[in-house]
């Protein structure tokens, strides 16, 4: 018997993995098992304290970096001026950071009191590691009173909403992400609609009758159907709209208000707001 | 083991953070593949297995991918990258940006084969052309490029 294993060993391990792996997918995919959210729970508590010093060392290697070119663009001047030069670049850099981060937060402080619901602002700490799915980490988690399916916002509209929490930190689903669907409406007309992300990163709106009032250029916001998801907030602009012969609904597609690539701060909704926001 | 778990932290630490910044078009490289396909030319097939099964498991944890897909993927790419890199030898760089290529395409395709098992779909031959390919190779270049730094050569020809 244990020749027998010994001479199958490789054959019985690749089986093993592949079988683990597929049980361990249909739990998840299939019944939403606790076990799975459980694994994933403590494989990314492992790793979140590190994500944060990578995070903060970035930081810092970056400032390091700006400051060894700055030195080398002043080499030639003499020692005075290198100095005063150095000084005044760091200190503007420091400020033009500053006040960047404080028109940010300060644009999420003022939606936040505007909308009137409990809130927490968070830092952006890391995207989607494939090329499959468009998530990404926060740097808060349960300790922070996040949890899953809260609605992210930034003070352009909606972000997304949160799928796997840690105790450090949480994984935000983007809008764009294709197995995201958010209820919607076009804000002129109120022709409601699901909007979904795409392969490509783009925003589609499904189920808009032929017939529906839709031109390029609408706003549209969310519908609040659905229940995660408050009403109101703005998701995009419509860019495209046709109407395919035979077919049963309009082909929508709509540009984002969110800058998805370049999001640094953003806002988890920890309670929905009890009416409606008006952004 | 120690150069192993201190590289797979590495990733991880990476791929979040760093490796977005290199996207070209929206396409970016996959770190954990070099690091699966880097532990496969160094050991032998049931470690190979185990190990891409492990870093297979911390990218979906990184991802919004359901647990356990990259680790079926990367446990299957690890054994086949084993038994076929003691075949067909893989010290040349051509021969290991072929074998790298080949890795992520063949991720690729099991990736978007098991999706569409479990209901998720996503278009074939638009996901094959303009998210397979382009991420295989990108993903190949700078695995082979990193394979080449002489210290991490050391590294992927130590005991794991």
């Amino acid at each position: 018997m244990t020749r027998l294993l010994l001479r199958y060993r490789r054959t019985l391990i690749l089986s093993s993995a592949l079988l683990v792996s597929f049980v361990l997918m249909t739990l998840q995919v299939r019944s939403h098992s606790a076990l799975t959210d459980q694994t994933k729970r403590i494989l990314l508590t492992s790793v979140s304290p590190f994500l944060h010093i990578a995070s903060v060392s970035k930081a810092a290697a970056v400032f390091v970096w700006n400051e060894y070119i700055d030195l080398r663009r002043v080499r030639r001047d003499n020692h005075l001026m290198k100095e005063e030069v150095r000084q005044l670049r760091a200190q503007v850099g420091e400020l033009r950071e500053t006040s960047l981060e404080n028109y940010r937060l300060a644009h999420l402080l003022e939606m936040r009191s505007h909308a009137g619901v409990e809130a927490v602002a968070v830092k952006v700490i890391g995207k989607d590691v494939t090329n499959w799915f468009r998530t990404i980490l926060i740097d808060r988690g349960t300790n922070a009173g996040i949890d899953r399916y809260m609605t992210v916002v930034a003070s352009e509209g909606l972000v997304g909403r949160v799928v796997d929490v840690s105790a450090l930190s949480a994984r935000v689903q983007l809008m764009t992400d294709p197995e995201s669907a958010v209820g919607c409406l076009v804000q002129r007309s109120r022709v409601t609609g699901v909007a979904t992300g795409s392969q490509g990163g783009t925003v589609q709106i499904k189920y808009l009758p032929q017939m529906a009032d839709v031109t390029v250029g609408d706003r549209i916001i969310t519908s609040g159907m659905g229940g995660t998801i408050p009403k109101g907030i703005p998701l995009g602009r419509v860019i495209r709209s046709s109407r395919p012969n035979g077919a049963l609904f309009q082909e929508t597609e709509v540009q984002p208000l969110v800058n998805f690539s370049r999001l640094e701060e953003v806002l988890v909704l920890k309670k929905p707001p009890a009416n409606d926001l008006a952004w | 083991m120690t150069a192993f778990l201190l590289a797979l932290l590495g990733v991880c630490l990476l791929q979040p953070t760093l490796v977005p910044r290199l996207a070209i078009g929206g396409i970016q490289p996959d770190l954990f593949l070099v690091l699966a396909f880097a532990l496969s030319l160094s050991v032998g097939a049931e470690m190979a297995t185990a190990g891409g099964f492990l870093i297979g498991l911390y990218q979906d944890t990184l991802s919004g991918a359901p647990l356990g897909l990259n680790a079926f993927t990367l446990s299957l790419i690890g054994f086949l990258v084993s038994r076929l890199s003691r075949q067909l030898g893989t010290a040349q760089l051509p021969a290991r940006f072929i074998l790298l290529f080949l890795a992520g395409i063949v991720s690729g395709l099991i990736t978007l084969l098991v999706l569409r098992f479990f209901q998720v779909h996503r278009p074939l031959s638009v996901s094959f052309f303009w998210t397979v390919l382009p991420a295989a190779f990108y993903t190949a270049t700078l695995g082979v490029g990193l394979l080449a730094i002489p210290k991490l050569k050391t590294i992927s020809g130590a005991n794991w």
